[in-house]
């Protein structure tokens, strides 16, 4: 089977590498970044919408759309994300922003600790296909699954993305936690699990099933952000404790976030507490905030 | 006029030619199904149609059903296929009705200039001298819906009001210039006499709501998809009954719905070169409704299940249906009906350009073919398409939708209600005392204004559409003569230098017509 990737850069490549893996032909679209020969790829994207059926997305979440726009795909492709859940300048799932660009129906999203260049390296991990469309999940499962890359699939599409989308943000929040002078394991686990019942509120508002936040697309991708260091989200909340809040991406999705939760009167208060740091407010600063915060339920408070 | 999508139905293809064919599909897919569903089937059939046949039935029913429980109870296949199949062929024969066609011809004759001069009688007590077009107002893309009629079958899909939607709908077809529909309705509607010995008639086909079996729903899909495959228009609501609340249906039943992407496929897999279904959402604003009172009742008691059919409403009382179309089919601007732009079957809109929909009519069929061009048999992506065809429908309906003084009126008072009372709960506010229902009019004629303000800047912005006077106190007048040309108990009335609030339900029942505008921010 034919697997056409959108995206020549370590990601795309790291995917190519899977589907060879499995017993498929990686087709990878690229514009800047040429793979090594030995993948097979074209500066053409159209080509790659045209010769697969099944076309996956290995871009930064903020170029979806543009290569989508390239690819053209159209009504008999199946497009899978392998970013992370939210468009940070429109605020809309990548699977949305799918829909949007192209005439296609069939979407998906794929997501979980997957570290591409461990992938590179030979390593072993796992993923998460999620779609609404049972041949959407199929295909992604043949396209990929084997034993260096164990697939797993759900139809929770939205809470797959949801997830992919809080990662990156509840890691920073982790590095801010771990770099305060005085700070212990206890703040750290405060932060990750208030940061999982963030998660499910608002997962619960938009019709997410809770237990995606357990998978992999949740606690697994969070567990690789903050194993090792050098993860970048976790080192830009490193840095903004030392009040360096040069490395912006968890800021756009935070307030991306944000702007969900508020159309769901969901209370995000460690989203909000990170956005103000963003904004200013020093790190220890937010975290006394934090803590001066009533009492209330753990569940559903 | 184009008459062949009805009337062809008949001519073309005789009664016992469709039984035939339905059989034949039941056949098809019966004999496909795994043996425990196929089981499984029958035993449900066989469960449901006995209960049904406790409360009513005939004995030639009963015998059928039995002799399908014997041939399920022996597990002989031939004989339980035989057995389910003389169940599906006299399902068939009701479902398909009795037409004849000189009854249609008298009546597409007949009906519309009798209406007309109905409503034209009128003209001589005071209602400034309307002729028809004002009263009924036909509005949406028509020369484009009978352009597409020629070239693809189309499923009208109407909000659901009153039974008495489906003869307005009917007029509002030959005034847009469009061929006549095919129509499933209700067997209940066949007890009011008159109306059920023309209906029966003039092509309508019969679903009969208290057959609750899976295979007497998959037989009607079956008509549905023979239907438009044979390119014969059809007409049917989604929301399945008429709104009990007074609401726009917030949410449809995708059964019958997904009959036109089947539909489509079929004609696909047969290399049919025109082989497009376009679904046309329809939107009807009535200034009053005949069964309001039954409906909000029926509402108010939660037992629309148990009442999903009502039979003995103001429909079967054929002097209220008299009074209702004299005294409020009279009124200017008594009901718009809106159709909307045609969508394909995968809720995508049509194109108007004639090479641009042969285009997107190509590429459509990349969702369901693979590279070869064959359809791949998928249900479950077709449930999906079809989720998202309704979820376009739930959306297209409030932008099609009027909100008249009646409709306003109500609104206005019901908030007035609610601020009164502190409540926005229904129950409490549907029992509240008189001394609470009484405004000073001066109050109302301000919350209008605001409310009008509102309605009509939405109706700017293109979100719905308004047919109201100038001025809050037009608007007030208007309504209070609306309301007191046909329901016993005044909805809203005039009491000394007070608007009384006479019938708290349906005053829900007209708010909930505009309850899909954002009204409160002017």
């Amino acid at each position: 089977m034919k697997v056409g990737i959108l995206g020549g850069g370590a990601w795309g490549q790291a995917l190519a590498r899977l589907v060879m893996a499995a017993g498929n032909e990686p087709l990878v679209g690229y514009r800047d970044h040429k793979p090594p020969h030995i993948i097979p790829s074209t500066d053409n994207p159209p080509i790659v919408s045209e010769t697969c059926e099944l076309l996956i997305v290995a871009t930064s979440a903020s170029l979806v759309r543009e290569a989508i726009q390239l690819a053209r795909p159209g009504p008999h492709n199946r497009v899978v994300v392998a970013g992370r859940g939210l468009d940070p300048v429109t605020s809309a799932w990548l699977t949305d922003a799918v829909l949007q660009e192209a005439d296609v129906l069939r979407v998906g999203a794929l997501a979980g600790p997957a570290p591409a260049q461990e992938i590179l390296n030979g390593g072993l991990c796992a993923g998460v296909i999620a779609s609404r469309f049972d041949d959407v999940r199929t295909l992604t499962i043949r396209a990929l699954h084997s034993n260096r890359y164990r697939v797993y699939d759900t139809p929770d599409l939205v809470g797959v993305q949801l997830a992919g989308a809080m990662m990156p943000v509840l890691a920073t929040l982790l590095g801010i936690a771990a770099s305060l002078g005085g700070a212990g394991v206890g703040l750290h686990a405060l932060v990750l699990t208030r940061g999982f019942a963030e998660t499910m509120r608002l997962g619960a508002a938009i019709g997410a099933d809770p237990v995606t936040f357990a998978g992999l697309a949740g606690m697994g991708d969070l567990v690789a952000a903050q194993a090792r260091p050098g993860q970048p989200h976790y080192d830009a909340g490193v840095a903004l404790a030392r009040g360096d809040r040069s490395q912006e991406q968890p800021l756009a999705i935070a307030r991306a976030l944000l702007s969900l939760a508020r159309m769901q009167r969901v209370d995000m208060p460690l989203l909000q507490g990170l956005v103000a740091v963003y904004g200013g407010l020093p790190a220890i600063d937010a975290v006394t905030q934090l803590m001066a915060r009533d009492a209330r339920a753990e569940h559903g408070g | 006029m184009n008459d062949r999508p009805i009337t062809g139905l008949y001519a073309q293809h005789p009664r016992e030619e469709v039984v035939a064919d339905m059989r034949a599909r039941a056949r098809r897919r019966l004999t496909g199904l795994p043996e425990g569903r196929l089981a499984a089937l029958l035993e449900d059939t066989v469960y449901q149609e006995r209960r049904r046949l406790e409360r009513n039935g005939s004995p030639a029913e009963r015998e059928r059903i039995e002799r399908l429980a014997q041939a399920v109870l022996r597990g002989a296949p031939e004989a339980r296929l035989q057995a389910a199949l003389d169940v599906v062929g006299a399902w068939s024969e009701e479902i398909h009705g009795h037409f004849s066609m000189p009854a249609y011809r008298f009546a597409t004759s007949v009906f519309p200039p009798a209406l007309d001069a109905l409503l034209s009688s009128q003209l001589g007590t005071g209602s400034r001298g309307a002729d028809r077009g004002q009263r009924i107002t036909v509005d949406g893309p028509t020369a484009l819906l009978r352009e597409l009629a020629g070239e693809a079958a189309l499923l009208l899909t109407p909000t659901h009001v009153s039974n008495l939607d489906s003869p307005i709908i009917g007029l509002a077809l030959t005034m847009a210039g469009l061929p006549p529909f095919q129509y499933g309705a209700g067997l209940n509607l066949f007890s009011n006499p008159i109306v059920g010995w023309w209906m029966r008639r003039l092509g309508a086909y019969t679903v009969d709501r208290t057959k609750k079996a899976e295979l007497y729903k998959e037989i009607l899909k079956d008509y549905s998809v023979r239907q438009l495959r044979t390119r014969h228009h059809g007409l049917f609501f989604p929301g399945g009954t008429r709104s009990r609340s007074g609401l726009i249906e917030p949410r449809v039943k995708k059964g019958l719905l997904g009959t036109g992407l089947a539909a489509w496929q079929e004609n696909l897999a047969a290399g049919r070169a025109d082989p497009d279904v376009y679904v046309v959402p329809l939107t009807l604003s009535f200034q009053l409704t005949l069964e309001a009172n039954t409906l909000i009742d029926d509402h108010l008691a939660e037992a629309g299940k148990q009442r999903y059919i009502i039979s003995d409403d103001e429909f079967a009382q054929p002097r209220r249906v008299a009074a209702f179309v004299h005294r409020v089919l009279s009124l200017d601007a008594a009901c718009v009906v809106r159709f909307g732009h045609p969508l394909d079957v995968l809720g995508n809109p049509v194109p108007v350009d004639p090479k641009e929909r042969a285009e997107a009519s190509r590429r459509r069929r990349g969702y369901v073919c693979d590279r070869a061009g064959q359809v791949e048999p998928d249900e479950q992506r077709d449930h999906l398409y079809t989720e998202r065809l309704a979820h376009q429908l739930t959306v297209a309906w409030p932008t099609l939708a009027t909100i008249m003084t009646s409709h306003l009126a109500a609104w206005v008072a019901w908030r007035l209600l609610q601020q009164r009372l502190g409540t926005r709960d229904p129950f409490r506010l549907v029992r509240a005392p008189l001394a609470d229902r009484r405004f000073p009019v001066a109050d109302v004629l301000d919350a209008l204004a605001t409310a009008a303000r509102a309605a009509r800047a939405g109706a700017e912005a293109g979100r719905w559409h308004v047919a109201l006077p100038e001025t809050p106190q037009e608007l007030l007048d208007a309504a209070l003569d609306t309301f007191s040309r046909y329901h016993r108990s005044r909805v809203i009335e005039r009491v000394g230098a007070d608007i009384v609030v006479g019938d708290p339900r349906l005053c829900l029942y007209y708010r909930n017509r505009a309850a899909f505008a954002d009204l409160e921010t002017p």
